[in-house]
């Protein structure tokens, strides 16, 4: 047995053609080989999750018909309904999702996880997400807009009226982004609970699980959180000079991965300008002094502003409420989640590491209750 | 990217946590838990004991334990929100399915929290009560109301069938769930641990496990023993059905484990236990387990003994009066005492877990617009 690595660092868990993250040239992947800033001009959420899905983009007769399947799909069962008006207007809206596609997916018998699934997943969380915000704001949930994309839908579903298309752009952008990105920790959960040959909807909890950590799909709040802090152009240098002070860390800069700047956050960067101009200025301001920063204090470490930064710029230009941003990552990443689910079972083995026991020499007896 | 390392399947071999919960040491035979060997755990400890031994590192002193107790006893309600959910879940939904949803439901928060053995001891807690309940609404049966003076196995066969159960049935369960609560870095322990490396809460960590166990190539074969059994039907005509079924590739239930090397402990254990408390189906599965051991045997000769805990593990669950589509859950309502250990540890020690893929797609290339498209 080999040397533990922490956090599986360095070890090679899965083989995959669903998205390649390839940290040294700064490249995103997708599957097929398409680069992630070639795909930002030609295509759609839709069109970016028929890619990860089948391994080719749409023909315009194939978009046309997952489009009108991911519709369909986007209501919810009664009994899921019911378990979401139960719970309280202010729980936490990724436990409002967790709980409420573990319900819609609810089922009598154990099955294969399928595309159609997949598809049925992907088109309902926009209703979830978007019933959890009016709930939290003292409104009544909307019913799905069967006429809009995936993208106006979910901006629909959270403002109950007509999506501006400038936003629409922004967020349909931010979801084809972020649908994928190799083999991140939600991810690998999905592939840990398919491995047991466990069904779709358990793999997806257990990513939306495992998102929810702050280490993981909770730093875009995180950034937001840390710009609000700075507060303006002009605050930057003072606030994050006394946060590196405190050792505090820059939210929205560091990435185990990249060794350039991440292909994502300058996409999105170039679009925060015109989807957030006042914050963008802000935003711009922090990421030059935090670099200088960072760079100053370790200067052999790589160039480290990484997607949450950005995302949360263009999310907020977009109109997306910020305790929302975790659930609209998992609104963009279910759709490879569902491909690297279904990816796997064509060779489908359990993956069950070994451990290493650090407690103490077996063999010891117990005490008897009453000699304790 | 290529990794450091080369791809292992399964990860097998791989060091995938550090642990002082418990260890499986399959060359030897033994399952330790925080270095107790567990048949010096199984027939003396309440579950109760072994929970805090999972969670603590050591046995409770008389005093802890009554603690322990009470606080367990006391949390057993469900949440208004978990109530509503559990009784609109369809009365044939998958009891696993109903867990996870409930578990979920029930452990909702307003504010992320850091896992905690008191929110450990709460979910804990829940797991018979959603398991019960919806026993009972599947026999269209009105729930019953969890009892603060019962122990925990007491109270689950309680809720379940709205009486108490005989002290020697009580035993058994306890038997039971004292057996399953851990097993080293199993696959829905892992996922527990991967999801608690992000910094999630517990309740996200255990929905995440029980989605795992669900598998039948994890938790889900017990009820498959039963059913194969079923099938073969009486001991004479087992090993005609047995080497018929071997030719059309059928796998046997109840076999085959990647670490033990000899006899997994636990189902020696289960097996006595199945022995005294449930005769008939002894009776046919021991004729079984020696005719599939034969056969498993002269087609790998090299392969160890390999009946594992399932196997006898269906035999005891019925004969506390378990339905089998519960038998899984009930692994789960025990596995939830180690899994929230796991979570406890990691989140102690923690590094997010987050190994490399391989990347075996073609080449990069340049999309062609949707027009242009065919």
């Amino acid at each position: 047995m080999g040397e533990f690595s922490p956090g599986l660092e360095g070890v090679v868990a899965a083989e995959t053609a669903v998205s390649e993250v390839d940290g040294a040239n700064g490249r995103l992947i997708y599957r097929g080989g398409y680069l992630i800033e070639d795909l930002i001009p030609v295509t759609s959420y839709e069109e970016a999750a028929f890619l990860l899905w089948h391994g080719e983009l749409p023909n315009e007769k194939e978009l046309d018909a997952l489009r009108q399947q991911m519709s369909r799909a986007r209501r919810l069962k009664d009994s899921a309904r019911k378990t979401l008006m139960a719970m309280e207007p202010s729980t936490d809206p990724m436990d409002v999702l967790r709980t409420v596609v573990s319900a819609q997916g609810a089922s009598q018998a154990l099955t294969k996880p399928t595309l159609d699934e997949a598809v049925a997943l992907t088109a309902v969380f926009p209703t979830i997400v978007g019933a959890a915000y009016r709930r939290r704001q003292g409104k009544d949930p909307l019913q799905p807009r069967d006429d809009l994309g995936h993208a106006a839908n979910l901006l629909w579903s959270l403002e109950g009226r007509e999506p501006e298309p400038q936003k629409v752009h922004w967020v349909d952008t931010y979801l084809v982004l972020l649908a994928d990105h190799g083999l991140n920790a939600s991810t690998f959960a999905a592939r840990v609970v398919a491995s047991t040959g466990s069904d779709l909807t358990s793999c997806i909890v257990g990513a939306i699980a495992a998102l929810k950590g702050p280490a993981h799909g909770g730093a875009t709040l995180a950034a937001r959180n840390m710009l609000d802090k700075i507060g303006s152009a002009e605050n930057a240098e003072r606030w994050l000079t006394d946060a590196h002070a405190k050792h505090e860390r820059f939210s929205g800069f560091g990435h185990r991965v990249y060794r350039t700047y991440d292909p994502r956050a300058k996409i999105l960067r170039e679009m925060a300008k015109t989807a957030a101009p006042d914050l963008h200025r802000t935003a711009a301001r922090t990421e030059e002094v935090a670099l200088k920063i960072l760079h100053d204090a370790h200067p052999e470490r790589p160039n480290a502003t990484n997607v949450d930064f950005w995302a949360s710029v263009v999310l907020t230009g977009a109109g997306i409420p910020k305790e929302l941003f975790t659930t609209i990552f998992a609104t963009s990443r279910v759709s490879g989640w569902t491909a690297h689910v279904l990816e796997s079972l064509s060779d489908l083995r359990i993956i069950r590491p070994a451990s290493r026991w650090i407690g103490p020499e077996p063999g010891r007896k117990p005490l008897q209750l009453a000699k304790r | 990217m290529s990794g450091n390392s080369a791809y292992v399947p399964g990860l097998e071999g791989i060091i995938g946590a550090q642990t002082a919960i418990s260890m499986v040491d399959g060359a030897n035979g033994r399952l330790v838990y925080q270095g107790y060997v567990i048949a010096d755990l199984a027939q003396e400890m309440s579950f109760e004991e072994v929970a805090f031994l999972l969670w603590e590192g050591r046995l409770p002193t008389r005093a802890e334990l009554g603690a322990l107790s009470a606080e367990l006893a006391s949390s057993r309600q469900l949440t208004q929100a978990a109530t509503v959910a559990l009784e609109a879940l369809p009365a044939d939904t998958d009891p696993m399915d109903v867990l996870r949803s409930v578990v979920s439901v029930q452990g909702v928060e307003h504010r992320l929290a850091r896992p905690s053995r008191p929110l450990a001891i709460h979910a804990t807690a829940s797991f018979p009560t959603i398991l019960a309940t919806f026993h009972r609404k599947r026999m269209g049966l009105e729930p019953v109301k969890p009892r603060r003076d019962l122990g925990h196995a007491a109270n689950y066969l309680y809720m379940m069938n709205g009486e108490e159960s005989s002290p020697e049935i009580v035993r058994a369960l306890n038997t039971y769930l004292v057996l399953l609560a851990d097993h080293g870095m199993n696959a829905s322990t892992f996922t527990a641990r991967v999801i608690a490396s992000t910094e999630s809460d517990l309740t996200s960590c255990l929905v995440g496990a029980i989605g795992a166990l669900k598998g039948p190539a994890h938790g889900g074969a017990p009820s498959a023993v039963i059913e194969q059994l079923e099938e073969i039907g009486a001991a004479p005509d087992a090993e005609a059905w047995m080497r018929a079924a071997r030719n059309r590739k059928v796998k046997f239930m109840g076999f085959g484990h990647r670490i033990y090397r000899v006899y997994d402990p636990r189902a020696k254990i289960l097996k006595e236990m199945c022995e005294r408390m449930n005769p008939q189906f002894f009776a046919l599965a021991s004729k079984v387990e020696e005719i599939a051991l034969t056969i498993l045997h002269e087609e790998h000769p090299e392969r160890p003994q390999s009946t594992n805990v399932e196997f006898y593990s269906a035999g005891v669950l019925q004969a506390i009066g378990l339905p089998k589509e519960f038998f899984s859950p009930t692994f789960a309502a025990s596995r939830v005492a180690g899994w929230s250990a796991h979570v406890l540890e990691q989140a102690a020690h923690n590094r997010i877990i987050r190994p490399q893929s391989e990347y075996i797609g073609p080449e990069p290339r340049k999309p062609v617009p949707l027009a242009e498209r065919g």
